[in-house]
């Protein structure tokens, strides 16, 4: 820099000297950071190319008539004037997916938390119970477990079977249009492994010597959960919550196989997506499909900042 | 590090380089690839390999790929691959979505491959027509089917109850299930399935009444009465435990492994003559096939032969001679019409049906026999569905889902259908 400032005057002027710093600092920088962006370059061929550049073509397609099989046709905000006006299947799945989501969240996050807590307790074997515990999520979006779960709660499946053990017989879960949804959300609950992993996390980073200190001050088992573990764990709860929020807003496929892909019994099971799923490619309307599908990222978007809006009042993170 | 390369090195490379692309350019230019896809089960796959097979020996050079996909599956994959100009050559296209593919200009004309390399004489010429949009051929048809009921003959002789014969009309029928279901020799059995969600016998007992689904130019083809009166018969039928609860006609999933009477829930069920085959297979009871049920004894008409589905071209593919030459070979070629069996229907051309019947084992020959006698009770194929008709096929069965649970009168039932299939047909 100092070598610049002893050239004669007029030889160089400030916009070039200012280019040529900048040009040299781009240079530095990219010598520097070159084998990080080479390292990066899968991620960014994957993200431009199969994340933003399609979401962008989306966008796009929701303002068009797109058959698939002829050009995309422009029709303005047509698709979304019809999504609020005149689409009873669009409010018939958007009730379907609140109640899901509704239902499966707290459940879930309870559920997880219990089991977290269990294990916490320095369990022999801890690792094998949480890698047995955590299965179901694994194996939770496959064909194979909605296949199962079909099975089990057929109107002549396990389920029923034990109950009828206890002389209640028991109604056809999956077929019956009061009953199905619940049998999904059932599924979603069993899947608590995630969250559970995240909760025990959550736990283990409590310190110990809180608990004692309050035993010593003779606080209950009940009011030390109260006092000590919920409110040093909401922030795990907050995260665990919009992270199971959006899962359970894009549910599809054990939707998909229970109904055999028709939503029914009466759209009881016609998930948002699945809905989605069937405009796009069993009706042929992509472009329809594709407002549906923004729609679902303003609900999805709406809600997590709502979360996040209202963690301040909840959220405690001390340190 | 830098790699260096010597002059000779380098000279030698290039030219071994370019003796190898001229081998693969000749390789190529003497090869004629085709890419077929359909949809169908493991057995079908094997048979049409077998085929594809037999093909590639007779004309060397030429090599197939198969693809194959469940019905739910192949519609959306055969979409998107149709958008992104990615189509196979050979297609397997259906009755309902031949018109659609065929006016958005995925399909290539065939008429002018006839007779010369596409020798369809000795077909049906109603079967042709089905093919047919616009007047130009698009699909050429692999085989017919009907609409049929299937029965489980050994639950009727245990609860003591005759079969139905082509002359029992829907009221009988409902009797013959009530003393099944009565009779209560099978735990959880009913007599019937419940029909009302389905499109076939919906159409078929239409065209009793002299109606239709749809009319030549899409529109609906029937009314509110018509519909009203439908749903009402099948109330009546549950209401006298002729037919299954609706909780139990919602797990049918519109296949063969969850209808009604292969989860032993009816002995009575609904499905289509080319499926038999399979349905004996899945059943340990003997079984049997008949027609729909008459609406009067003097009735006639409610049945069709009809095209099961169809082999069309991509007017995408770069080798449309090959692919028809193909399909040619596949429905009149006797080695190939005998791999091929009945799976697919029986086969439309005279001559070919000839060497199939020959060598069929029983269950193919139930299937044969029945689409052959049908008689009085088989009319003309009904004009291809509108787009929309997947859309109005959905609401058929959601509708008679909701008269089923009680959610719905008969007579609402019926009002709400025609408006909603109007709608759907509006919209397109």
């Amino acid at each position: 820099m100092s070598n610049a400032m002893r050239t004669p005057a007029g030889a160089i002027t400030v916009e070039r000297y200012q280019g040529a710093v900048a040009e040299g600092r781009f240079r530095r920088l990219w010598n520097a950071n070159a084998p990080g962006y080479l390292f990066l370059l899968p991620w960014l061929i994957g993200f431009f190319g199969l994340t933003l550049g399609p979401a962008l073509i989306s966008l796009y397609l929701s303002f068009t008539d797109f058959d698939m099989l002829q050009s995309p046709r422009w029709v303005g905000m047509a698709n979304y004037v019809r999504i609020a006006t005149a689409d009873p299947k669009f409010s018939a799945a958007m009730h379907v997916t609140l109640t899901y989501v509704v239902f499966s969240v707290p459940f879930k996050l309870t559920f997880a938390l219990l089991v977290a807590m269990a294990l916490n307790r320095g369990l022999r074997g801890l690792p094998i119970y949480r890698a047995i515990f955590y299965l179901p999520s694994l194996l939770g979006g496959s064909v194979a477990i909605a296949v199962l779960w079909r099975q089990l709660f057929a109107s002549d499946g396990l389920v029923n079977a034990a109950l009828a053990q206890i002389g209640i017989e028991g109604p056809s879960w999956i077929s019956h249009p009061n009953y199905s949804i619940y049998t999904l959300v059932a599924l979603s609950v069993w899947q608590f492994g995630s969250p559970m992993i995240i909760f025990l996390a959550g736990l283990r980073q409590i310190p110990q010597d809180m608990y004692e200190a309050a035993s010593l001050d003779g606080a209950s088992k009940f009011r030390q959960f109260y006092k000590i573990t919920l409110p040093l764990l909401t922030p795990v709860i907050f995260f665990n919550a919009v992270v199971q929020t959006i899962e359970a807003f894009k549910a599809f496929t054990p939707a998909f196989i229970i109904s055999g892909g028709t939503g029914g019994p009466i759209n009881s099971t016609l998930f948002y997506t699945l809905y989605l799923y069937q405009e796009a490619f069993g009706n042929f309307r992509m472009g329809y499909a594709s407002a549906l599908a923004w729609i679902l990222v303003v609900i999805i978007a709406i809600f997590t900042a709502f979360s996040f809006l209202s963690s301040r009042y909840w959220v405690h993170y001390d340190d | 590090m830098t790699l260096r390369v010597s002059r000779r090195n380098f000279v030698a490379g290039s030219a071994a380089l370019l003796s190898l692309s001229a081998l693969g350019t000749s390789a190529l230019a003497q090869e004629t690839r085709l890419r077929l896809l359909w949809w169908g089960s493991q057995p079908r796959a094997d048979r049409t390999n077998k085929v594809s097979q037999l093909y590639q020996s007779k004309n060397p050079g030429t090599s197939i790929t198969g693809e194959f996909l469940g019905w739910g599956d192949y519609w959306p994959r055969l979409a998107t691959q149709v958008a992104g100009r990615n189509a196979p050559d050979v297609i397997q296209m259906d009755y309902r979505y031949i018109v659609q593919y065929a006016r958005r200009g995925a399909l290539a004309p065939l008429e002018s491959y006839m007779p010369a390399k596409l020798n369809l004489d000795d077909f049906d010429k109603a079967q042709i027509e089905g093919g047919s949009v616009d007047g130009h051929l698009y699909g050429v048809s692999l085989g017919a089917n009907s609409a049929a009921t299937v029965l489980n003959t050994t639950a009727f002789k245990e609860a003591g109850v005759d079969l139905p014969t082509q002359a029992t009309t829907w009221d009988e029928f409902a009797r013959m299930g009530a003393e099944i279901t009565k009779a209560g020799k099978r735990k959880g059995m009913f007599g019937l399935a419940d029909g009302s969600g389905g499109e076939p016998l919906f159409e078929n007992w239409l065209r009793q009444r002299g109606k239709a689904l749809y009319t030549a130019d899409g529109k609906i083809a029937f009314d509110v009465d018509d519909a009203s009166e439908w749903y009402d018969m099948w109330a009546k039928f549950r209401a006298a435990g002729a037919c299954v609860p609706a909780d139990i006609q919602a797990l049918d999933k519109n296949d063969i492994e969850t209808n009604t009477v292969s989860l032993g829930k009816a002995a009575a069920g609904f499905a289509h003559s080319n499926q038999f085959v399979a349905y004996q297979a899945m059943n340990k009871d003997k079984l049997a096939l008949t027609n729909y049920m008459r609406i009067k004894p003097d009735s006639k008409g409610g049945h069709y032969r009809k095209p099961s589905m169809f082999f069309s071209v991509s007017a995408q593919s770069k080798s449309i001679d090959q692919a028809v030459d193909y399909i040619n070979f596949f429905v009149k070629n006797p080695e190939a019409v005998l791999l091929l069996d009945v799976e697919r229907g029986i086969p439309e051309s005279a001559a070919m049906r000839e060497v199939v019947a020959a060598k069929l084992d029983d269950n193919g020959k139930v299937a044969l026999a029945y689409v052959s006698g049908l008689g009085d009770l088989a009319g003309k194929l009904p004009p291809p569905p509108p787009a929309g008709a997947g859309e109005g096929e959905l609401m058929l069965r959601n509708i008679a889902e909701q008269v089923g649970f009680g959610q719905l009168s008969p007579s609402d039932g019926g009002k709400q259908l025609v408006t909603e299939i109007t709608q759907i047909l509006a919209r397109g």
